[in-house]
């Protein structure tokens, strides 16, 4: 007893220092705040002239638009939460404190571990111990609900910057029912030329290999696609191949779940299909559709035959990324950025992108020659998510112009591109460039950890950089697209005469997305405070609990009947009406908008 | 033992209540006794502060409450949210899951640990019983993310459980574990038994040690064996030792665990592997209904009292040790 007791009040009091500790405000930042503005007078003539000389101000003198540089003491520290995996930067990193001298800001960078992203939003809601900037991903709306963001209405007006990353009308869609914007989404702006090379979107994936031992075949339905992968797998017995495998973890069963939007020819929604062949466009279930029927049929007499990985149902996201890592799985249908950051770094790190272990995008579908949609043109803008400014921030306006100068040309490009010199060269034509040296540096997990610092869920731009001439990003390159790319991927390109990712994956050019799209940006949102929201939650449940188990089933036919049962029991209409009320209010907003 | 005294004295304390309350309370005791007073009130401040003033959040659980508004502008909804939970067959299989895991889990454990406490007397040598006791109680200072890390490694497919099934011919491809609903509450139930023995062992075996060992040089006068020895003296030497952690732990049956479940368990599972508390996480804080969230915790923290307090009483009604 003496010893319990004994053990609560330790623990007790852990959990008091701990709160405590946790409420205290940052260090050293607010004070500084008020002081930079007197200082910026005495500190600019003499700072600049000697830590230009020893930080080694690296080639970025031509944008000297801000001559500042913040000393230590001035410098304030920030935090922000990603409510998506991502790798957390060392202490000292070197690119965060140049950029950290440019602009006075240093940002802890801290993501979403083993819970999904709106537990986490909850728990951070709960406490009320919010970072200073927060992309909540899917829990955005539990944000704005507890008041917990500052709007950013003023700043996009005093911020050239943020205001040139989307048009009027398309801030307008980020405004919520008060009014106000909370956040902007940071990704797919492209400024001026697009120079898009990778499909960073869903499909199926296949190893280059593959293809080059069947000697580049077309493959165009689901069909075509596993009896690719039995024939090679048949041929290749001995060398531990897992042929299929399919990630269904928690929110990441999108994997298992929603090909069939594609397979049918629609563009990623998310959700549901918009079905606008009967001229006014209708929310289509995706999930109930003969091709979804097909599909899951397929994958379950793949399962049988032994192609799909008999572990899929239960592997973990990191199992499975140490899976594919090995170069033993042949293919897979995933988002690009789901699995490539990790997977094509280890691969190049092992050389395994030589032997054609890099996967390429096949956009199947449901009968040979439809048209698809797995690649969507031009820039999704996602209006469910994006980077806020929480309350927690003592000086939003400073935390705006520090969103504003990640912006500038000079800081975009230390973000991406890394330290002139160090990460890339410049060649006589102003084009950037990398070694073959710099290319492995940059795919190495510790440099990046210890030298990159890319901020990578702040607003970006993709595109040409502002030169004119190259890109904002590396991988948009097109000369450092080519060069790093590997053998196999070449002569696989050549092959199909394509040159870049999108190209390969060949989606329909001539069909559009809605103006509605896309439609997960409304459902994603969603809560349990309305009847679609509620039966939205089920169906998700009711769908992780069945669709592994159709896949595996001894009887298809009994087991699909069983899971329609269920999947109806949820109530899906519910969720499909208020799906249709946001579509039609989508389209009557864009017609009132005259686009 | 230790707890025995403390409820021991906390009993002679009640029974002399009465007596005190007469006497009159002098300034001059009170100055005598500041020390103990000050002392006191500061743990019943403690106590108020973390134990009575949270349950007003209770509150929650009748509005439809978002955190803009607050606790205080929230409008009242009745009981809609409960209506909710008991309408909800996922909510009626949580209760059936976290029920059935802390039983599983209460009696296994409970048995396990009394067997281990016993046997772990018996041994003789001095050095092996401390290095055994030793070993057995460190797996509690493991978080569950690790324990259930290292269970998923040793029961996945190319585990190690897997391997040796394999090698011994007891199956021809690997079995996956995690794919059977109907076995899932046995595997939390091992988890639990091989994190906790060991430490749910030391208070028997400190019970155990209390026994007066003539007791034992008696009883072998009289002829009797080892099992005897056990049967007669050890048991009944450390049963009120017994009753009172069975009490408590009887209280805690739907506390069954949040962890294990909700790192090993999977889409296929969910129907065997949800608890109740699982059951909170998802709607309270990622729907952000925290209402729903405290709603589903009343419930609970009602049907734990409402069980501890029968199992208190059956154990008044048949003169046994008690709580309360």
């Amino acid at each position: 007893m003496k010893s319990r007791r004994l053990l609560s009040m330790l623990c007790a009091t852990v959990m008091v220092t701990s709160a405590v500790t946790a409420c205290a405000p940052t260090a050293d930042s607010g004070a500084t705040t008020g002081s930079t503005a007197v200082d910026t007078g005495d500190t600019t003539v003499d700072d600049t002239g000697d830590t230009g000389a020893d930080t080694g101000d690296t080639g970025a003198d031509t944008s000297a638009t801000e001559g500042k540089e913040y000393s230590d003491d001035e410098i304030v520290n920030w935090t922000f939460f990603g409510g998506m995996p991502g790798s957390e930067k060392n202490d000292g990193n070197e690119v965060m404190e140049i950029i950290a001298k440019k602009t006075g800001v240093r940002v802890k960078e801290t993501w979403l571990t083993g819970q999904t992203v709106e537990e986490a939003v909850g728990t951070i809601v709960a406490s009320g111990d919010y970072p200073t900037f927060i992309d909540g991903g899917d829990g955005m709306m539990q944000l704005y609900d507890a008041g917990a963001l500052i709007p950013w209405d003023d700043y996009i007006e005093k911020y050239p910057n943020i205001k040139e990353l989307y048009s009027p009308a398309e801030w307008d869609r980020f405004r919520m029912d008060d009014g106000h914007i909370y956040w902007a989404n940071q990704f797919g702006n492209t400024y001026g030329e697009s120079k898009q090379t990778t499909h960073n979107d869903e499909a199926f994936w296949i190893q280059v290999k593959v293809l080059e031992w069947a000697n580049y075949p077309k493959v165009e339905t689901l069909d075509d696609y596993f009896k690719l992968l039995e024939d090679y797998a048949a041929a290749h017995p001995d060398d531990g191949v897992i042929p299929y495998t399919c990630l269904c973890e928690d929110w990441r069963y999108f994997c298992l779940e929603n090909a069939p939007e594609f397979l049918d020819g629609y563009p990623n929604d998310g959700s549901v299909i918009v079905d606008t062949s009967s001229g006014t466009p209708t929310i289509v279930d995706y999930n109930t559709t003969p091709t979804a029927k097909m599909y899951f049929s397929k994958l379950n007499e793949e399962y049988k035959k032994g192609i799909v990985d008999s572990e899929f149902a239960t592997q973990t996201y990191d199992e499975y990324i140490a899976k594919l890592s090995t170069g033993n799985v042949l293919g897979m249908c995933d988002q690009w950025w789901d699995f490539a950051y990790t997977v094509n770094d280890v691969f190049k790190q092992q050389g395994l992108d030589t032997q054609g272990c890099n996967y390429v995008p096949l956009g199947l579908v449901a009968k040979p020659g439809m048209e698809q949609m797995w690649h969507t043109y031009g820039d999704t803008q996602n209006v469910a998510s994006g980077l806020g400014v929480t309350t927690a921030c003592e000086d939003p306006d400073r935390a705006f112009a520090f969103i504003n100068q990640l912006l500038d040309q000079d800081i975009h490009n230390l973000r991406f591109w890394g330290v002139e010199g160090v990460d890339y060269n410049v060649d006589e034509n102003g084009l950037f460039f990398r070694t073959e040296d710099m290319r492995m540096k940059c795919a190495d997990t510790e440099y990046k950890a210890s030298h990159l610092c890319d901020y990578s869920y702040f607003p970006q731009w993709g595109g040409t950089s502002r030169d004119g001439k190259n890109a904002m990003t590396p991988t948009e390159q097109t000369s450092e697209f080519f060069d790093s790319l590997a053998e196999p991927l070449v002569k696989c390109f050549e092959a199909y005469g394509v040159t870049t990712y999108p190209e390969f994956i060949g989606s329909s050019k001539t069909k559009t997305t809605g103006v509605w799209f896309p439609m997960y940006s409304y459902s994603n949102n969603m809560t349990s405070s309305t009847e679609g929201g509620i039966a939205w939650t089920k169906m998700g449940e009711c769908k992780h609990k069945w669709l592994p188990q159709i896949v595996m089933a001894d009887n298809f036919d009994s087991a699909w009947e069983d899971y329609m049962k269920a999947y109806n029991a949820c109530n899906p209409q519910a969720f499909l009406d208020e799906m249709q009320t946001e579509l039609d209010r989508r389209v009557a907003a864009a017609e009132a908008a005259g686009e | 033992m230790a707890d025995m005294t403390a409820s021991a004295s906390k009993k002679t304390k009640e029974s002399k209540e009465p007596v005190e309350i007469k006497q009159k309370i002098t300034m001059k005791e009170l100055k005598a006794q500041r020390v103990l007073i000050i002392g006191s009130i500061l743990f019943v401040i403690y106590g108020f502060i973390f134990y009575y003033l949270p349950l007003g959040g209770w509150i929650m659980a009748f509005q439809d409450y978002k955190a803009r508004t607050g606790l205080l502008h929230s409008p009242f909804v009745g009981l809609a949210k409960f209506k909710f939970l008991f309408s909800d067959a996922t909510f009626l299989r949580t209760i059936i899951n976290t029920l059935g895991m802390g039983i599983l889990n209460l009696v296994t454990s409970f048995i396990m640990a009394i067997l281990f406490a016993i046997l772990l007397n018996e041994m003789k040598h001095t050095g092996t019983k401390k290095v055994v006791q030793t070993i057995s109680y460190l797996p509690h200072f493991l978080s569950w993310i690790i324990v259930t890390g290292i269970l998923h490694d040793a029961l996945s497919s190319s585990g190690i459980v897997n391997e040796i099934m394999m090698n011994l011919h007891i199956v021809d491809k690997p079995y996956n574990f995690f794919m059977q609903p109907k076995i899932f509450w046995f595997i939390v139930a091992f988890a639990n038994l091989w994190k906790e023995t060991g430490w749910n062992a030391i208070i028997y075996l400190a019970a155990i040690t209390a026994i007066d060992p003539a007791l034992y040089e008696a009883a072998a006068i009289d002829g009797a064996g080892r099992w005897d020895k056990i049967w007669h003296i050890t048991l009944p030497g450390i049963k009120p030792t017994i009753m009172i952690l069975l009490l408590m732990n009887v209280g805690n049956v739907l506390n069954a665990g949040f962890e294990v479940q909700y790192i090993l368990g999977n889409g296929i599972v969910q129907d065997w592997s949800q608890t109740i508390d699982i059951y909170v996480l998802k709607w309270g804080v990622s729907q952000n209904d925290f209402s729903m969230g405290t709603a589903a915790g009343i419930f609970k923290s009602v049907v734990s009292i409402i069980i501890i307090v029968i199992a208190n009483e059956i154990a008044k009604r048949s003169g046994e040790e008690r709580l309360f």
